[in-house]
């Protein structure tokens, strides 16, 4: 994305007046081919219109086509849609394969796409399945009864040991250690 | 600086008497291009914002091709003269029959129909079609939440947005442009009544299901109708259906006396759990369980089974009043 693509109209793609839940309505209300009669830029389109245009209008009764001759000007095509969208197209030296696959293009998108800048890549108009969270979502069940203030359940998770602690538990180690060996010398006199 | 160019112009104009007399090769700086565009731009500026051109103002249009594709887009067969009728509104008709009258045509051919006996005739079928959907669709929801969706559907915003978006902008014969959501809404309401008289009522009711019930995809019903006294809808509702004397209970709390207070409420009938539901306080988290347990009793939950948009109501069960 550039820079200049920051003030594009911005959205997410979406089907407009949730379409195709009932029936399709394809969303190209009107098309107008504009070209010149003589200049060699316009010549794909003029023999789009000779060849396939017919074709195309019979194909597509729900789009009404405009054919408009002007001179020396570039050929155009322009397709507006059913969300009041107008999107402009240059067709300067494109061939009549080049023109059926724009207006292949036109006819299926619902809207100007090139003017939208995608806002994000993924959207969902539901955030949240489980709702606000709350104190009492997902509380164990041993909570419930109880009583406060509650020494066991007033103390932290986890405590780490503390270094008193640990030097408490070296010294009692090499006490047990040292009453072992101790142990072993009696047991060993005794025999003896 | 015009002195200038004159001076240049002279001086070309001695080149070129003193070479043989070929083609001109000067190029002018077209000096007139950019307070020309300034004016303009100046001239615009001091006009404010202006209203959009209606489209059927412009050079590619005609009205009766627009008509036709009109119908195809939308897979069905209108007859021209309904459509066209259906499409031009009251005030517009009034200012066309004002122009010929002022210009002395005679009396009985004064004659411009208008949509308004259509849009009555549409409304009504929409009205009829619309309720007989949601009684089918939504079986378990009283009388008064069955008008509020119906009355959200039948919305002027609600059609004007559906008629909007099906091109009816541009075809409007209306004395604004662009035409109010009234006449949108309307207009719409005549193209349903134009299709019921062109091409049979059945028609009219599949139109209606797929333009305007479709409107009710993915939406949350509660933002459409929530009960205003919740707790005594639920009594009442609980009688009705015998389900037991419906009674709040505190569940869980949290942070009593504190700013961060939480109430959990659920509602029992019949030692039965409707529903349940949190707030700040005990009145706002015995209304939100209230219309917890409405919402499961109505089957009106965000998860719900869809809305079936293929279904096909037998033209008996739609009670056209």
């Amino acid at each position: 994305m550039s820079n200049s693509h920051l003030f594009m109209k911005s959205g997410f793609p979406r089907a407009p007046l949730q379409n195709g839940l009932g029936r399709y309505v394809c969303q190209l209300q009107r098309i107008t081919l504009k070209f010149c009669k003589n200049n060699g830029s316009s010549r794909g389109m003029r023999d789009f219109i000779e060849n396939h245009l017919v074709d195309f209008a019979k194909e597509n009764p729900g789009i009404v086509v405009y054919v408009k001759p002007r001179r020396h000007r570039t050929p155009v095509l322009v397709g507006e849609y059913l969300n009041g969208d107008r999107e402009w197209l240059n067709c300067r030296n494109n061939t009549q394969e080049e023109i059926s696959k724009w207006i292949d293009l036109l006819k299926t998108q619902n809207g100007s796409s090139s003017s939208l800048r995608l806002r994000k890549m993924w959207h969902t108009d539901v955030p949240s399945i489980q709702g606000p969270w709350t104190p009492f979502l997902l509380r164990s069940p041993e909570t419930q009864g109880q009583v406060y203030p509650n020494t066991e359940a007033s103390k932290p998770l986890e405590t780490p040991q503390s270094a008193t602690e640990k030097l408490i538990e070296l010294f009692r180690q090499q006490q047990l250690e040292a009453g072992e060996e101790a142990h072993d010398l009696l047991s060993k006199k005794r025999a003896e | 600086m015009s002195l200038l160019r004159s001076a240049t112009g002279f001086l070309a104009l001695t080149r070129s008497l003193g070479a043989p007399p070929t083609v001109q090769t000067r190029r002018h700086i077209k000096r007139w291009v950019s307070p020309t565009l300034r004016e303009l731009a100046h001239r615009q500026k001091k006009l404010g914002p202006q209203k959009p051109e209606p489209r059927s103002g412009f050079v590619e249009w005609n009205q009766r091709s627009e008509l036709f594709a009109f119908g195809k887009r939308l897979g069905e067969s209108f007859e021209m003269a309904l459509l066209q009728r259906a499409f031009t509104e009251r005030s517009f008709a009034q200012r066309e029959e004002e122009k010929r009258r002022k210009l002395g045509i005679e009396e009985a051919d004064l004659q411009m129909t208008d949509n308004s006996d259509l849009a009555k005739k549409g409304q009504v079928i929409a009205r009829a079609y619309v309720e007989a959907f949601l009684q089918h669709q939504l079986p378990k929801v009283p009388k008064e939440g069955l008008q509020a969706i119906a009355s959200y559907l039948l919305s002027t915003n609600t059609l004007a947005h559906v008629s909007t978006h099906l091109g009816t902008k541009d075809l409007i014969h209306s004395t604004e442009y662009p035409p109010s959501a009234e006449s949108l809404a309307q207009s719409l309401q005549a193209v349903i009544g134009a299709l019921a008289d062109s091409s049979g009522v059945e028609r009219a009711f599949l139109f209606v299901r797929d333009f305007i019930c479709t409107q009710l995809n993915q939406k949350d019903l509660l933002d459409v109708w929530t009960p205003e006294e919740p707790l005594q809808l639920l009594e009442k509702i609980c009688q009705e259906r015998k389900l037991g004397e419906a009674e709040p209970r505190l569940i869980g709390d949290c942070g009593k006396n504190t700013v961060l207070a939480a109430y959990q409420v659920g509602i029992y009938a019949n030692r039965q759990l409707l529903g349940k539901g949190f707030g700040e306080d005990l009145r706002t988290a015995t209304e939100t369980a209230a219309i917890d347990a409405l919402q499961s009793l109505f089957d009106t939950h965000d998860n719900r089974r869809p809305f079936d948009f293929g279904v096909q109501l037998e033209t008996k069960n739609v009670r056209l009043g």
